[in-house]
């Protein structure tokens, strides 16, 4: 419209703006791993597909270590708290999140549940996601370390369909690899893809349930917390 | 469907951004880079549900795509390409380094004086 009697068409107004989506997911992130730093803990945001042995995972790593670390877990799920149930009766303290329609963990959820957690007291934090090979892959929780679960059940081509997630992680575990010879799974191509998505991730091939590549993987955890020392940064 | 939390912090940046002036929001200019992993679709259906009943009622959301640039993995290309993941133009490489493209930027927006 014209600005002396606003006759005319209304006049557009173009703001240009260029801001990041995601700044105060980003911020809330940045305030919870200043709050672990300054606790002495190290928080590990665990994801994966449903059925990919999260839970089994984390039960095996706390019956390996519960006598030497401190480990307490947040828990996603979008209902009931079976797997916070599962945790505890594994000896670590849990703290459940049902996230209802959400499809991940966002920070400022972290922060609330935190306030539940002793973590002065602890060692480890394991974040276990909601499970999903998409969504939570955006979302920085303030964790120092990105662990995705996998497992041969779920295909080969998976890391070239959901490139985000892949290139998320820091280690990618592929679980349930006592199943490997039962099943049409080429594990050269699913390799190649993962690395072609994401060149500078490790590896691991474990089974949390019959044991294989569990010292490995412990080892590498411990690796990733020296290094992953407030002087050192996020982990590469 | 992380497009609805993605839509949800749209809204609200939006809405701080134009402060208390009374205006009408014609238009929202997102850029999103291509290996963002963003469904435009979803992100524009959550987009009409969440600013229903707000002044950005009735906005059209547009995309402008961020081409995504990748290092490769094999002889270190530096190559661009609109996808979630590109091959290398010198060696045919798939993948790499993702140097850019996971960006979800609100650009611009257009309103109106009411």
């Amino acid at each position: 419209m014209c600005d002396t009697c606003g006759c005319g068409t209304p006049l557009v107004h173009r703001i240009d703006v260029n801001e990041r989506l995601l700044a105060s997911n980003a911020a809330d992130a940045e305030h919870n791993r200043s709050h672990f730093e300054q606790s002495g803990i190290f928080a590990v945001n665990v994801m994966g597909a449903p059925g990919s042995g999260k839970t089994t995972l984390l039960e095996t790593t706390i019956g390996r270590w519960c006598e030497a670390r401190r480990i307490a877990v947040i828990e996603g799920d979008q209902a009931t708290d079976r797997d916070s149930v599962r945790i505890r009766s594994a000896g670590a303290t849990a703290y459940q999140i049902e996230t209802g329609l959400g499809c991940h963990l966002d920070a400022a959820q972290i922060h609330r549940a935190v306030h539940y957690l002793d973590l002065a007291r602890d060692d480890l934090l394991f974040i276990e996601n909601v499970g999903n090979l998409v969504c939570p892959a955006l979302f920085d929780l303030g964790e120092r370390l990105r662990v995705l679960v996998t497992s041969p059940t779920e295909g080969a081509d998976k890391p070239l369909k959901y490139p985000p997630m892949f290139r998320a992680a820091h280690i990618v575990l592929l679980n349930k690899c006592d199943l490997l010879p039962h099943l049409r799974f080429e594990l050269d191509e699913w390799t190649e893809s993962v690395f072609a998505v994401n060149p500078r991730v490790r590896i691991l091939k474990i089974s949390a349930t019959t044991g294989e590549g569990m010292d490995e993987w412990l080892s590498l955890l411990d690796e990733q917390r020296a290094t992953c020392s407030p002087a050192h940064g996020t982990a590469q | 469907m992380h497009e609805l939390s993605l839509a949800r912090d749209l809204a609200a940046v939006v809405e701080r951004t134009l402060g208390p002036r009374e205006t009408r929001v014609l238009r929202v200019e997102m850029g999103i880079g291509s290996a963002a992993g963003v469904a435009l679709d979803s992100l524009r259906f959550a987009f009409e549900l969440v600013v229903q009943g707000t002044r950005l009622e009735g906005a059209e959301l547009s995309f402008i795509t961020i081409a995504a640039r990748s290092r490769c993995g094999s002889c270190g290309e530096i190559f661009v390409f609109e996808d979630m993941i590109g091959h290398c133009p010198r060696c045919g490489r798939l993948g790499g380094e993702l140097l850019s493209g996971d960006e979800m930027v609100l650009r611009a927006i257009e309103v109106t004086d009411v």
